[in-house]
């Protein structure tokens, strides 16, 4: 056999292993995906909007309590996190641009994105939960927030990078002082891609549980009290599932599903607006 | 009716009706293209930007294969054969039919390995024959003297011009009968720009040489032939000194003398 | 001068963050005194966790820690440069967004999903294979490496992708095959890229919570066997923080997050600023 015959069945070697692996890890992933949605949507039903969380046995149990209270501890995250992860990242494009610190900043704020989120909810039990002498939303919030900045900050710094040098100096060129040229040159030229990393952001925060643990906890009361436990979908579905209650885990499989129909939606919201926006440049 | 010269001396490839489309294009990007590829001389193809010149050159070795969707039509002839044929092996054809690119594509290895690499895909592995053909490669691309002593190091370290002529050197280390240089000079200092060329010229004695180039200057300097083209159809080819010294189409003479670009 | 309170506004949100960074290692140093004092040494090399008697030595978690991500990557590494490789250089454009998306979008499914999953499906064919109780530090490795798959297959396919073309076509024109390309070109090239991709993946792993808090057992000692229940280092923190209930055991746990963050920011910090250099998404 010649050397070149003995590549080429090399190359089908390797590309049949390649595309194997492939079909394989897919298959794993796919079989995930399938289970979710059938035991998801097999426990489904309208009891779970109405209801609070109760006792495992009981008839009239739901996911109220666990579904308004990931909305309220996600939409706190959202305000504390997305205005100061944009301010940074406008630091980072507008003004730090190549300095030192600038790039130690985006150096830490990449490693943080990768970095344990269950430590953060530590951190957050010391300066927040135990100041305060119990759990609460808040702590939950503010951990999310955490986690949360880092993603806005990048994706803010590498969009608003992208606006061109050229229309900044035409507004400059115009008179126009520093902030206004940020704000309505560069946001707006940015618009998409900002929105696009805020919604990549919460869709990551929201699918968190680690962080909530000891910060916000959790149980099965329905409240709006941000100074007490909140509940959240994540804690609840891991509670629910490690449980050894049959109905209690149906529960944890609807919250499963819904929680990830809602992140999915919103990265696939995200990229669609990407795309447009991309597609009327 | 494009003026294509007859050339009586034998021919290394012939190119009849060759029409290609891109993929999901809406019309073909080389339209009904006929001419003769000179052996052991020089074929030069100018024109402006988006002539086509460099997909008929990508033709001749059958890189456009690497992305699947492309259409293409007619012949290129070469060793007897039609080479657009779908059993023609492409593996072969491209020892047979090398290519320069525009930036020096250096791979991450050694200088050594790197002129040895066509070599060894071939199956070489015998050691004196591996660095006897090394060296007279690098010697007959003027490199030899630079970098014998350190063949070990690594290409990265040599200088643009450098890394073209190593380039070079690893194309001719696999002795193929066509050269295709896609502006080659494009990415280097007027230095470097001559030392090139004055390989090329060297080479043909042993090689049949097409050449991309932007640079009129530098197809009269180099070539034997040139080619005119314009929006994908080739208008003129003859002797070098003819074309650029008497163009018999218009469009080749108001190309030559700068009233389009 | 609005001007200036814009610029200041703006450099106290970017400086924030350092200072959060810094604020979390100092409290959580502050808070493991306690134990570091009472234990020294002893707290990471002993496995002697009892919190009824106040003794805490977390050997046994950092080993699980330590092995299972091991493990894990053992099984994920090979598989995901697979994908990588399809991703990048088999499929052709149509298949190749549907496979990358796919693969993103399947990142972005919450860990505790892949626990759910791992518990009530994956744990029985353990069991039914080898016997035991299922759950323990295979279980825990497998379902990582299925949840660390999809983050690394993207950025090892990312770091694939920064090789040029005319250097790929360069090969292809000397007559390589798709192989040779990728093995003498596109990995050399990229070697750099897909080390430090699989690097960050491992620091990721290392503080996976969710997916392994499900199906490792959570048994505080170091395992005998693969098969074995046993624990690691945030599967302790997600069960135990809320009911520790002495301040040496609080203290414990705060030294074991600590621990996990240095672990987890070195493994990172090294695939950062070693070897990750050139890549950054989409260059």
């Amino acid at each position: 056999m010649t050397a070149t015959q003995k590549r080429i069945i090399m190359n089908r070697v390797a590309l049949t292993f390649s595309t194997l692996s492939t079909l394989i890890a897919l298959a794993f992933l796919f079989w995930i995906l399938a289970i979710l949605v059938m035991k998801g949507v097999d426990a489904l039903n309208w009891n779970i909007f109405i209801y609070e969380g109760s006792p495992p046995g009981y008839e009239d149990s739901g996911l109220k309590h666990a579904l308004v209270g990931q909305l309220i501890l996600v939409g706190l995250a959202t305000l504390i996190g997305v205005p100061l992860g944009i301010m940074a990242g406008t630091y980072l494009s507008e003004y730090g641009k190549n300095s030192k610190l600038a790039h130690t900043i985006r150096d830490i704020s990449d490693i943080m994105m990768s970095a344990p989120s269950i430590v953060i909810g530590a951190f957050v039990y010391a300066v927040v939960v135990m100041p305060m002498g119990h759990f609460s939303a808040w702590a939950g919030a503010i951990a999310l927030g955490i986690i949360m900045i880092p993603i806005i900050l990048r994706t803010t710094d590498d969009m608003l990078q992208l606006v061109p040098g050229t229309l900044r100096e035409a507004a400059f060129a115009l008179g126009a002082p520093k902030y206004k040229v940020i704000k309505d040159v560069v946001y707006r030229g940015a618009k998409a891609g900002i929105l696009t990393g805020v919604l990549l952001g919460i869709a990551r925060v929201a699918g968190e549980t680690a962080p909530l643990l000891f910060t916000s906890f959790n149980d099965n009361f329905f409240t709006t009290d941000l100074n007490e436990a909140m509940p959240s979908l994540t804690v609840t579905m891991f509670n629910y599932a490690i449980s050894p209650y049959e109905d209690w885990q149906q529960l944890g499989w609807a919250a499963a599903f819904i929680l990830s129909m809602f992140i999915l939606g919103l990265n696939i919201l995200g990229r669609l607006i990407l795309f447009f926006g991309k597609k009327r440049k | 009716m494009a003026s294509i010269i007859d050339i009586k001396e034998e021919c290394a490839l012939h190119v009849r009706d060759f029409e290609f489309t891109y993929k999901g294009a809406a019309s073909p990007s080389l339209k009904k293209i006929t001419m003769p590829i000179a052996k052991h001389a020089v074929t030069a193809l100018i024109g402006p930007s988006g002539c086509g010149k460099t997909t008929l050159l990508r033709s001749f070795n059958r890189m456009h294969d690497l992305y699947p969707g492309n259409t293409y039509a007619g012949e290129i002839e070469f060793e007897g054969r039609n080479i657009l044929g779908a059993k023609e092996d492409l593996i072969h054809l491209r020892t047979k039919i090398g290519m320069i690119f525009q930036k020096p594509t250096a791979f991450p290895m050694s200088i050594f390995d790197n002129v040895a690499y066509g070599m060894r895909l071939q199956g070489i592995k015998n050691k004196t024959e591996l660095s006897d053909r090394v060296e007279k490669a690098l010697q007959d691309a003027a490199l030899w003297k630079e970098v014998q002593d350190r063949l070990k190091h690594d290409a990265n370290g040599l200088s643009g011009g450098q890394q073209q002529r190593l380039c070079i050197a690893r194309a001719i280390a696999v002795e193929p009968e066509v050269l295709l240089f896609d502006e080659p000079t494009s990415a280097l200092d007027p230095i470097s720009t001559q030392g090139i060329e004055k390989l090329v010229i060297e080479l043909k004695e042993r090689v049949s040489i097409i050449i991309v180039t932007h640079n009129m200057q530098q197809a009269a300097r180099v070539s034997d032939y040139t080619g005119f083209m314009y929006l994908g159809e080739l208008i003129e080819l003859g002797h070098t000194e003819e074309l650029f010294v008497t163009p018999k189409e218009k469009l080749t003479q108001e190309y030559i003398t700068g009233k389009f670009g | 001068m609005i001007d200036r309170i814009f610029h200041n506004m703006t450099r106290f949100s970017a400086l924030l963050i350092l200072f959060i960074v810094a604020w979390i290692f100092v409290v959580l140093f502050n808070h493991s005194t306690e134990a570091m004092n009472a234990f020294g040494f002893d707290f990471i090399t002993k496995d002697e966790w009892a919190p009824n008697v106040d003794k805490f030595g977390a050997y046994a978690a950092i080993f699980g820690s330590v092995v299972s991500t091991f493990l894990a990557m053992l099984i994920a590494i090979p598989v995901a440069i697979g994908v990588a490789i399809f991703l990048s250089e088999i499929a052709h454009d149509k298949i190749k967004g549907f496979f990358g998306v796919s693969v993103e979008l399947l990142a972005a499914i919450p860990s505790v999903i892949y626990g759910m999953w791992g518990l009530f499906y994956f744990v029985p064919i353990l069991r039914d294979l080898f016997g035991g109780m299922g759950i323990g530090l295979l279980a825990a490795a497998i379902v990582l490496s299925i949840m660390i798959l999809p983050f690394m297959a993207a950025v090892t396919r990312d770091a694939m992708n920064t090789t040029p073309d005319i250097l790929k076509e360069s090969a292809y024109a000397l007559g390589g095959t798709q192989w040779d390309v990728i093995k003498d070109v596109i990995i050399p090239y990229a070697k750099a890229g897909i080390i430090g991709s699989l690097i960050l993946a491992l620091g990721r792993a290392i503080g996976e919570t969710m997916a392994v808090t499900f199906v490792m057992g959570n048994v505080h000692h170091t395992p005998s066997s693969i098969l074995s229940p046993t624990t690691s280092i945030p599967v302790t923190l997600a069960n135990e923080f809320t009911e520790a209930d002495s301040s040496l055991y609080f203290s414990s746990l705060f030294g074991l997050a600590l621990t996990l963050l240095i672990m987890s920011f070195a493994v990172i910090a090294v695939a950062k600023f070693y070897f990750l250099r050139k890549v950054r998404k989409g260059q």
